[in-house]
């Protein structure tokens, strides 16, 4: 008989609320109407708000003066990101003595495999077990999380959405879809429920009348193939049905890691603004060399005083893991990026992806002899980062930081 | 357009011009071979915008005249063809009919008006060379180019050309091949960086025995003899002071045979990583200790004797550019000569009975254990 897989979803609810709450239980952790992100006068974005304020129509990823102006009432308070890091891999580790296999979907999301665990737990329904985990994850960490499961990962992730408790809905904090029922399931939710279902597709979509699940399982493949080219055609037929993987990797590679910063007023100067690029850029690295990893591709965001966002990669021959080669490929991206349009700019960002292990980094190149020019990172270079994770690993994050950016308080708004 | 050629001779000038014609294109009449019968006879041409390539080649032409024509579906038709006389005919501007045999073909093409026109290389005044001394220069170094295309300037070769000799020098910056050629009277001088692709055309449809005549324009370059013609795209830029990374210190000498030493070598690839082809080599006391240890995967050893002058020396290579260098060394026994781990290798010839001298170089592999 073939193995019925058995796939769980376990998404903390609210997770910036909760430990915003945590962290300051007399001031956040008294207010109902609260939203992490930033103060109300700062200009980022919503990170994450209360069940409250969402009532009021605030959703993740608005601004923070929409959401101020939505909720004028609500507590806006900064996004606790080392509390948070701690917290994720807490629950992390806590879920990892349940399952055989876990992966990080995102610093709260969590998919578990559980199949062929039924003899471990002795024939116990997977809701029951989902509804231990959960008081486990709750003990351990003080967080909630909801658990969906099912026989694959959309089904999962979309149980865990309908078991949240939120106010107004029946919500446990538990959903499991038994085998053969996920067709049912996902017939009774929104297309646009679908992840991969974005607004450009619900706009085709429902350009053809479709918007319930259940409308669109009586439309034929082939006329979805037709509507929406082979590929997403044969998918979301396939999707609509509870069809999907269900495999979870364990602790997958991370494939990019970035830093940008919000400035809390628009910056007119390059000088200012290379400044923070270098600052970035030194964290950036910090954290690139703990992963023992180099990367090959460089990637400068820049987003202009009216919201416009661009941006430039440059791929380059070697893997570079210091901050002096990763700064010099980033500078020359923005300054590049800068002379298309020289506007002033309300976020700078770099990101590195096109990763390779350190190790295979190790094949020298004689171009570092050759001059400068050809080569981006020199001996000196790795020696110099060598050091200044050291002492900063030792004596905190910013110890040591290049002469052009000490003194000069990050712009975050506090 | 009407004109006989033999299938052997049509199949030969298409083969030649085959290789500047692009697998993809946005441009269709790329994909198109230019035919132009001419009282000189076929003329055949094509190009990919970089390089472009044209070749005469003997036909018995009754009426001149110029198409083009789809590049592969001629080539896939002449191969095919027996061996025997072929009639071209041209009917109307873009219409084309080959008989041989009983066996008859009408092919469509495009007017030869929007076939591009070829780099305007003046050849007055311009370099001379024997074939074979180039041939020589890039059957030897145009292997070691750069394909990575973060630095264009490290996908071409460098040929610096002088009235008595000629270099070329390539690298990716972990290998480097440098060959010179000592000539006579080129009548030239100049420092040109040129794709290795058009090189790899220049080695293959120029005879060794011919006279090339060599000029550039502003940002081409173009070859020439009596009936083949190849234009290149230079590319432009300052190329790495590569004298200066030449080690002159090198102090420990090992000699061996190349064919035993690239068998070991290949021998202890097959348990290195794919990644980074690790493997580590300690000279001492006259023999060289081969090893890897890939985790996950394996182990090997393997002793060989070789000829070794100098401290102990434990040095870690990606053993594919040892292959690779080895590969294209002309003679049986190679000198390799070190300095220590993170120091470059140089490799040379030991006897070899040739005015040109020819060196190539490795950078190591740091070894972290």
């Amino acid at each position: 008989m073939a193995t019925v897989p058995r796939i769980l979803l376990a998404d903390c609810d609210a997770m910036f609320v909760a430990v915003a709450r945590m962290e300051d239980p007399e001031g956040a952790g008294r207010s109902p109407l609260l939203v992490v992100g930033g103060s109300a006068t700062s200009r980022g974005v919503v990170c994450s708000a209360s069940y409250e304020v969402r009532a009021f129509g605030v959703r993740s990823g608005m601004a923070i003066a929409t959401a101020a102006r939505l909720c004028p009432d609500a507590m806006f308070v900064p996004v606790p990101r080392q509390s948070c890091g701690q917290k994720g891999r807490e629950l992390a580790e806590t879920l990892a003595l349940w399952a055989p296999v876990v992966e990080a979907a995102s610093i709260d999301e969590f998919y578990l495999d559980l199949t062929g665990t039924e003899m471990v737990y002795r024939g116990e329904s997977l809701a029951d077990t989902s509804l231990r985990i959960r008081q486990a994850a709750h003990r351990a960490t003080g967080l909630t999380v909801s658990i969906g499961g099912g026989t694959n990962r959309l089904v999962a992730k979309l149980a865990a959405e309908r078991a949240k408790p939120r106010p107004g809905t029946d919500g446990t904090g538990v959903l499991v879809v038994p085998p053969g029922e996920e067709g049912e399931f996902l017939a009774t939710h929104r297309l646009a429920d679908i992840p991969g279902v974005g607004p450009r597709l619900q706009a085709t979509l429902g350009r053809y009348g479709l918007e319930w699940v259940n409308d669109a399982l009586r439309v034929e493949q082939r006329d979805f193939e037709a509507w929406l080219g082979p590929r997403t055609g044969s998918w979301l037929h396939e999707r609509i049905r509870g069809r999907a993987g269900s495999s979870v990797e364990p602790d997958a590679e991370p494939k990019s890691m970035s830093r940008e910063e919000t400035f809390a007023r628009d910056i007119p100067d390059a000088e200012t603004i290379e400044a923070e690029l270098l600052r970035l850029t030194t964290r950036l690295g910090a954290e690139l060399r703990a992963n023992r990893l180099a990367a090959r591709c460089v990637t400068i965001k820049l987003r202009d005083v009216d919201f416009k966002t661009r941006q430039a990669s440059r791929t380059v021959a070697e893997p570079i893991d210091t901050d002096r080669a990763i700064y010099s490929v980033g500078r020359e991206l923005y300054r590049s990026l800068r002379s298309r349009r020289n506007v002033p700019a309300r976020l700078i960002g770099i990101g590195l992806s096109r990763f390779e292990p350190l190790l295979s980094a190790a094949q020298l190149s004689f171009l570092a002899d050759a001059g400068p020019a050809a080569a981006l990172e020199t001996p000196r270079d790795r020696a110099v980062s060598k050091a200044v994770d050291r002492i900063n690993q030792r004596f905190g994050q910013d110890a040591v930081q290049p002469a052009r950016v000490t003194g000069r308080p990050s712009r975050r708004q506090p | 357009m009407k004109f006989t050629i033999t299938r052997e001779k049509l199949h030969e000038g298409l083969g030649a011009v085959a290789a500047s014609i692009p697998s993809k294109t946005t441009l269709p009449v790329l994909s198109n071979i230019l035919v132009e019968a001419t009282k000189d006879g076929l003329r055949l041409s094509g190009t990919d915008l970089d390089i472009a390539v044209s070749t005469i080649i003997p036909a018995q032409v009754d009426q001149e005249g110029a198409t083009t024509l789809p590049a592969r579906k001629l080539s896939e038709i002449v191969r095919e063809l027996p061996s025997a006389a072929i009639r071209v005919t041209g009917s109307g501007e873009q219409r084309v009919q080959i008989e041989c045999g009983r066996s008859k073909f009408k092919l469509l093409g495009l007017s030869r008006d929007e076939f591009p026109a070829f780099p305007a290389v003046k050849f007055d005044g311009a370099w001379r060379v024997q074939a074979k001394e180039l041939q020589k220069l890039i059957a030897h170094v145009a292997f070691a180019a750069s394909t990575e295309e973060s630095r264009p300037i490290l996908n071409g070769v460098l040929w610096e050309l002088r009235p008595d000799r000629m270099r070329m020098v390539a690298t990716n910056g972990h290998r480097l091949a440098r060959m010179d050629v000592p000539v006579k009277g080129t009548g030239g001088q100049a420092d040109l960086i040129v794709p290795p692709k058009a090189l790899e055309q220049i080695r293959k449809l120029f005879g060794p025995d011919e006279e090339i005549e060599i000029a550039r324009s502003d940002n081409h370059l173009g070859f020439r003899s009596a009936g083949t013609q190849i234009f290149t795209r230079l590319i432009e830029g300052p190329y790495p002071n590569c004298d200066q990374v030449i080690p002159r210190e090198n102090d420990k000498i090992m000699t061996t045979d190349k064919a035993a030493f690239t068998a070991a070598l290949r021998r202890m690839s097959i348990v290195a990583s794919d990644q980074t082809h690790r493997i580590r080599l300690a000279f001492a006391n006259g023999a060289c200790k081969l090893s890897v240890t890939t985790p996950d995967l394996g182990e090997a050893q393997e002793e060989m004797t070789v000829a070794y002058e100098g401290d102990p020396l434990e040095i870690g290579f990606n053993a594919a550019y040892l292959i690779e260098i080895l590969k294209y060394a002309p003679t049986d026994e190679v000198r390799m000569s070190f300095k220590g781990p993170e120091r470059a290798m140089t490799c040379e010839p030991v006897g070899w009975d040739d005015p040109a001298s020819y060196l190539t170089l490795v950078m190591p592999l740091r070894l972290l254990d």
